[in-house]
């Protein structure tokens, strides 16, 4: 595969000679010349009993990513990733001397590397795949959001334990709570906050149904090459549909789709399966749908 | 093929508003129901009525429609906020002065100002408290962001003459709601407007829509509809209300000059009672001799 032999990290010339081509911002940040290094780490919270829906997803997702432009990555969990993240969200990944969060300026960062997913894509598929990306953040992200964070009964059974599992008593209560409230009043401003559950498991069919159209009998969503899209639906497709919550109309809601199913199995065995031995993302992977299954 | 076409241009008129004032606008009166408010319940109250824009659409092509929408949701909504209401020279020389033009009297002086709080709080709440005081962080990230996805609307769009090929569908009826404000407004302050004028196909896409479903404010918009789009460019529109105001401004001066006047006792009006008249000649005189000497 032509996207991946120039993102071998054995061959830094070529990486470099093409960083050269793209100009002047590269210049700026000198250390994103540099070929990726073994030692990679990515952060997220405890896998067993802390890490939260949303935010597996999103680990998922980025360590999908990484996986499937063949760079390796180590992942390390800590009680307190969320506050040594610079934008203060999970995941981040700290490379060389860089530390990188969340899932779009990670792609952008590794594409300065010289790896990336969508070069294969032309301008108007380039245009859809961020669309869906959106499509994916505005709806599934807001909607587990909305699941772990404003539906009284998770909140109470699930959240609020695992969001505080590190922590003692009174902390772990203030800490919950203060999230709790920021993440509502978010919604608030979204127009999130008046829907009913129902309303929103509506809107994840709605999504479901869309990405499912999208890709049809594909393997992945632009044909026979993975891009940041399917890392990013890989991510919260698979989060869900292992997850188990205080009932399972979430991932009812994705089962529907057997194609969706279908794409989320192909790439767990492709990328997760069979690296065992490096103790990455396929543990990561396996162990989020243990540790989460109650 | 007419009715979808009537519909988009309907809707866009709605969604206008709503682009810019996401009030309890845009409202649609019906006879059976109401005062229909929000876009999504009219949107939805249309499509009951079989008055529906996506009707030529396949599935796939309904999918597009709803990722777009998310896309100019998440990325060109709130820096659209952010260049219309929180910009502190946006704000003050043009969206202010516009909307005090056109919102009736009393409330004029104090609705802008509740609505640019109330989107500070919002973008505040969406973004974070960092952003809005960061000048450098929001240039770098988010309007980044929302360049990108002007771009990349106009690489979706291409040449074609609506985003699904030579019909309209409700996602060219969102998508032209954002931008021809945009793009007509006059912001002193017009970074992400450059960029949008920059992009050829979009503004020429934005001026075709204007002219084909808004004859009445297409090119050189007349005095003829008192609608946001229209008021942005029409000078003609002001001129009532200056002269309304140049009034209104004189009146007001006149009155509390008078009110200062009488509250400290400069001038005071005695009537003809029985107690002080008897007085009054009498001060009268006085002052005369005053004068005369």
């Amino acid at each position: 595969m032509e996207v991946r032999m120039k993102g071998r990290p054995g061959e830094p010339g070529l990486a470099r000679q093409q960083l050269c081509v793209c100009g002047e911002q590269l210049s700026a940040q000198a250390s994103a010349a540099e070929p990726w290094p073994e030692n990679a780490e990515l952060y997220q919270q405890l896998k067993e009993e802390q890490i939260l829906l949303s935010d597996n997803a999103s680990s998922l997702a980025v360590q999908a990513f990484l996986q499937m432009c063949n760079l390796p990555i180590r992942v390390v969990c800590r009680a307190n990733a969320e506050y040594m993240s610079p934008s203060g969200k999970v995941p981040f990944i700290h490379v060389g001397n860089q530390v990188v969060s969340e899932l779009g300026p990670i792609v952008q960062f590794v594409k300065a590397k010289g790896h990336s997913l969508s070069d294969g894509l032309d301008e108007v598929q380039k245009a859809e795949m961020k669309a869906y990306m959106e499509l994916v953040n505005n709806m599934l992200l807001t909607a587990e959001l909305y699941l772990q964070w404003c539906d009284d009964v998770t909140v109470e059974e699930i959240t609020h334990p695992r969001y505080g599992s590190p922590y003692p008593w009174p902390l772990n209560r203030i800490l919950s709570y203060q999230k709790q409230w920021e993440v509502r009043r978010k919604m608030k401003a979204i127009g999130w906050a008046g829907k009913t559950l129902d309303q929103v498991l509506e809107d994840v069919d709605q999504c479901c149904q869309a990405l499912s159209q999208r890709l049809g009998t594909q393997p992945y969503f632009f044909n026979k090459h993975p891009t940041e899209l399917d890392a990013l639906v890989f991510g919260h497709l698979f989060t869900i549909l292992t997850t188990q919550l205080i009932t399972d109309a979430l991932s009812e809601k994705v089962k529907n789709y057997s194609n969706l199913t279908a794409f989320c199995r192909r790439i767990e065995q492709q990328y997760f399966e069979g690296q065992d031995k490096d103790g990455s993302a396929a543990v990561a992977a396996r162990s989020a749908k243990r540790s989460l299954l109650r | 093929m007419l009715l979808s076409a009537l519909q988009a241009g309907w809707l866009s008129s709605l969604l206008s508003r709503t682009g810019s004032t996401a009030w309890s606008l845009p409202a649609l009166k019906t006879r059976d129901k109401g005062t229909i408010s929000k876009t999504q319940q009219i949107i939805t109250h249309l499509r009951k009525q079989k008055y529906n824009a996506d009707y030529d659409l396949s599935a796939t092509q309904g999918a597009d429609t709803l990722a777009f929408v998310s896309l100019l949701e998440e990325k060109l909504l709130p820096v659209l906020i952010h260049t219309f209401w929180v910009d502190a020279k946006n704000y003050v020389e043009h969206t202010r002065k516009w909307y005090a033009e056109t919102v009736p009297f009393p409330l004029n002086f104090f609705l802008p100002n509740c609505m640019h709080k109330r989107h500070v709080e919002r973008l505040q709440l969406l973004w974070g408290d960092g952003y809005m005081e960061d000048e450098e962080k929001l240039e770098k990230e988010l309007y980044r962001d929302a360049r990108e996805c002007l771009t990349l609307l106009s690489q979706r769009l291409g040449s074609q003459k609506f985003f699904f090929g030579d019909s309209p569908a409700s996602l060219d009826a969102l998508v032209f709601s954002r931008l021809a404000p945009l793009l007509k407004a006059k912001l002193p302050n017009g970074k992400l407007q450059q960029h949008l004028k920059s992009l050829q196909n979009l503004c020429n896409y934005c001026t075709s829509i204007l002219s084909l479903y808004f004859p009445w404010d297409g090119g050189d918009p007349p005095a003829g509809a008192p609608r946001p789009v229209g008021a942005e460019g029409g000078e003609a529109e002001e001129e009532p209300h200056k002269r309304r105001n140049q009034l209104l401004s004189v009146v007001v001066g006149l009155a509390a000059m008078l009110a200062y006047a009488f509250l400290s006792g400069i001038v005071s009006i005695q009537r003809g009672s029985a107690g002080p008249a008897a007085r009054q000649p009498i001060a009268m005189e006085e002052e005369e001799e005053e004068e005369e000497e």
